[in-house]
């Protein structure tokens, strides 16, 4: 089948001298306009950036060149080692729950109950809703005086609880927030993969004698690795990047307790104006994520493999 | 005869044209930027007094710009990169350093001439305000400081006098002591008081960096002051700043007057979970229209004997902008925007000038008399070009978590007050 296809585009292409040149430069015409967003918004600025880093630039007036002086200063940074505990903590605290929290809900969904349309839509919808908004409401319903978690949990005796102000409980607190807003996402993800294990399989377990629970593990768990992989990747690589509800609804408190990397770039970078130590923490980030992606490869590589 | 016609035609067409663009070069109307940060209910406040001041002035026309403070002046910096300077920017009195510092507002003491206005004409600490390094770079168009919202039916259900509202730091401890009711109607340091089932608490204090405003003001209420006279340098009198921390975060865990892990003192004051709170005017008008018990106002506690409160003002600068006719119509704009403050005091704000305070239009606002009472004891934060940066209201700033260790965690002063200094030193020392 392979040949045919070589043969008729060979023809193809001798049939005209026209069409030559169309083959040529076309697609390039029509990647053209995506191809200048890319490198003008997301290619040039990251590597503008990494220039920027080397620099001190307060914006107004030129950067100065100081070459890593940056990346030394940001190893004796006390705030800078406190935002990376904090973001490790954030993404401890979400990521296996992410990704634990909406397996089981795919699972779930995707067994033929009755309200499983209601239960997609109600899951996902969350992540519908801006980051902003949904910061908002949240710092409302979290409020230690009037909010309604506190409410409905004085109905049961519990509480008060001082979610965002408390210094120990306002990283779980914009956990569980996140863990809320997000999981939809990777339900859907998960309900996707889960389309993809061929049913023959779970029932040749079946009447093999493995109970739900069995084929779960031996089965559906093995050939949803692909999806897991990528559900762990967007989940990590998303929590690391924490800002917006942090931003409105603790603003990096009480005190530095919810101070994530970003975070801490936003305030260097746009409220301290140190635009040069702020791509520095970015870089930093990159970097960090960039290593986590190679170690998660070769991880899925070797299952995969093994 | 052609020719003539031609002639003829040619004349007319030229006087038409010539005709046309004389009328629309001189119907042109100067347009001037006005940029300022407010995004609350004064937004509207100030956009019917541009509105106002156009409908007064049909060849001007005020373009009003307004986003938070902080990228309003993010914006303004790169404004000079991309050459659209605004004519006329708001800022507060501590931020004049920070562009002044970097030449970026023009010196107007000639204008402040020009336009008649004297210094006696405006409230001292707001005209003092204006000057930086020696230098008039604003006009003061109003101020606003910390007071103290009491809620009059409260007090008077605790059996205390409302025409003498408490002033000084005592007096505020004690009021509070008796606005302070748990469920079982007992008041702190009384036999069987339960902390953790208060229904009224009798105080308000925010924790985040008014916090440190309120500490800001107990120093300078014990004559200390943060930095050194150089603005370079933290050079506080540890004594005298533990022990004003140490007042704050007495009325938490000591007094017991206030509710602990507060996030919103006005907010729990106008639903009547606190007695009194500390805020500004700019809450005022959410005053006036929310809260739904008679109230009045006093001044910030004198703690520590001489009076002192924390307060900012709102000034209007020229930034640097080779434009003649559009600086006088700038200076034109903010000559009239003085002259008619008054309609600004509905925003909350306090205007400086004398003689607005003094009309009928804001003598009938109420709540203003202890904010205006207060106008002399203002203190600003120090004016250094490092001033948003070593006091940011926002996120990891040393103020902020200074604040909130004292006031939410009930840290050890002197540990809280080490950070500060720490973390405000390290700030001023970078270049």
């Amino acid at each position: 089948m392979a040949e045919n296809a070589a043969t008729s585009t060979r023809l193809a292409l001798r049939r005209g001298a026209s069409s030559r040149w169309y083959g040529g430069a076309t697609p390039w015409l029509f990647l053209a306009p995506f191809l200048a967003a890319f490198v003008l918004f997301r290619l040039g600025p990251v590597i503008g950036g990494f220039f920027i880093s080397l620099t001190r630039w307060s914006i107004v007036g030129s950067p100065t060149w100081v070459g890593l002086a940056n990346y030394r200063a940001l190893l004796r940074d006390p705030l800078f080692h406190t935002s990376l505990v904090n973001t490790l903590f954030f993404v401890l605290l979400t990521v296996p729950a992410m990704v634990a929290l909406s397996l089981g809900l795919a699972l779930l969904v995707n067994m033929r109950l009755a309200p499983r349309i209601f239960a997609r839509t109600s899951i996902f919808l969350p992540y519908v809703v801006m980051a902003a908004v949904v910061g908002v409401i949240w710092n409302w319903m979290l409020d230690s005086n009037f909010g309604l978690v506190n409410y409905a949990l004085k109905l049961v005796g519990l509480g008060p609880f001082r979610w965002l102000t408390d210094f120990k409980l306002a990283m779980p607190a914009v956990a569980g927030v996140t863990i809320w807003w997000t999981v939809g996402f990777n339900m859907i993800i998960y309900l996707a993969g889960l389309q993809d294990v061929p049913r023959e399989l779970e029932e040749a377990a079946m009447i093999d004698g493995a109970g739900p629970l069995a084929v779960l593990r031996h089965v559906t768990l093995p050939m949803l690795t692909p999806t897991t992989f990528v559900v762990l990747m967007l989940t990590t690589i998303n929590a690391a990047q924490v800002f917006d509800q942090i931003y409105v609804m603790t603003g990096g408190g009480p005190g530095t307790s919810t101070l994530t990397l970003v975070q801490y770039l936003f305030y260097q970078a746009f409220q301290s104006f140190n635009l040069g130590y702020g791509s520095a923490i970015a870089y930093f980030v990159f970097l960090l994520l960039a290593v986590f992606g190679i170690i998660q490869l070769r991880l899925v590589h070797q299952q995969v493999t093994s | 005869m052609k020719r003539k016609t031609i002639t003829r035609i040619g004349i007319a067409a030229v006087l038409l044209v010539g005709l046309a663009v004389g009328s629309a070069l001189a119907q042109a109307p100067v347009t001037i930027d006005f940029w300022g940060g407010w995004t609350g209910p004064d937004r509207g406040v100030m956009e019917n007094l541009v509105n106002h001041y156009q409908t007064q002035n049909p060849g001007v026309k005020v373009n009003l710009f307004t986003v938070q403070w902080t990228p309003l002046f993010d914006r303004f910096l790169t404004s000079f990169r991309s050459g659209e300077v605004p004519d006329v920017l708001a800022m507060h009195v501590q931020d004049i350093a920070t562009f002044a510092g970097r030449n970026l507002l023009q010196p107007v003491a000639k204008d402040v001439a020009n336009a008649g206005f004297k210094a006696d004409q405006f409230a001292q600490t707001a005209w003092n305000g204006t000057f930086w390094g020696g230098t008039q770079y604003a006009l003061p168009l109003d101020l606003h400081m910390h007071a103290n919202f009491v809620n009059l039916d409260m007090f008077k259900a605790a059996g205390l006098d409302p025409s003498k509202l408490p002033t000084t730091g005592a007096e505020l401890i004690a009021a509070a002591t008796k606005l302070t009711i748990d469920q079982n109607g007992k008041h702190p340091g009384e036999n069987g008081f339960d902390p953790t089932k208060v229904k009224q608490w009798g105080f308000g204090i925010n924790s985040n960096h008014h916090a440190f405003y309120y500490f800001y003001a107990l120093l300078a209420q014990q004559g200390a002051s943060f930095l050194d006279p150089t603005g370079t340098k933290v050079a506080v009198d540890t004594g005298k700043a533990e022990r004003a921390w140490q007042w704050l975060q007495d009325l938490v865990y000591k007094y017991k007057v206030v509710p602990p892990g507060e996030t919103n003192a006005f907010q729990d004051w106008v639903t009547g979970r606190v007695a009194m709170a500390v805020d500004g005017p700019w809450q005022l008008p959410a005053a006036q229209e929310s809260a739904t018990f008679a109230w009045s106002t006093t001044t910030f506690p004198n703690v520590f004997g001489t009076p002192a409160t924390w307060g900012s003002g709102h000034v209007l600068t020229l930034p640097v902008k080779n434009d003649p006719a559009k600086r006088q119509a700038a200076i034109k704009f903010i000559t009239w925007l003085l002259n008619n403050s008054a309609g600004w005091g509905t925003s909350g704000n306090i205007p400086a000038m004398l003689a607005a305070r003094q009309t009928q239009e804001f003598k009938s606002l109420p709540g203003r008399t202890a904010f205006v009472n207060s106008l002399p004891f203002v203190v600003f934060l120090p004016d250094i070009p490092k001033t948003n940066q070593v006091f940011s209201a926002a996120g990891p700033s040393p103020i902020v978590v200074a604040a909130q260790s004292v006031i939410l965690q009930a840290a050890p002063v002197s540990q809280a007050l080490k950070q500060l200094i720490d973390g405000a030193n390290q700030i001023l020392a970078t270049p």
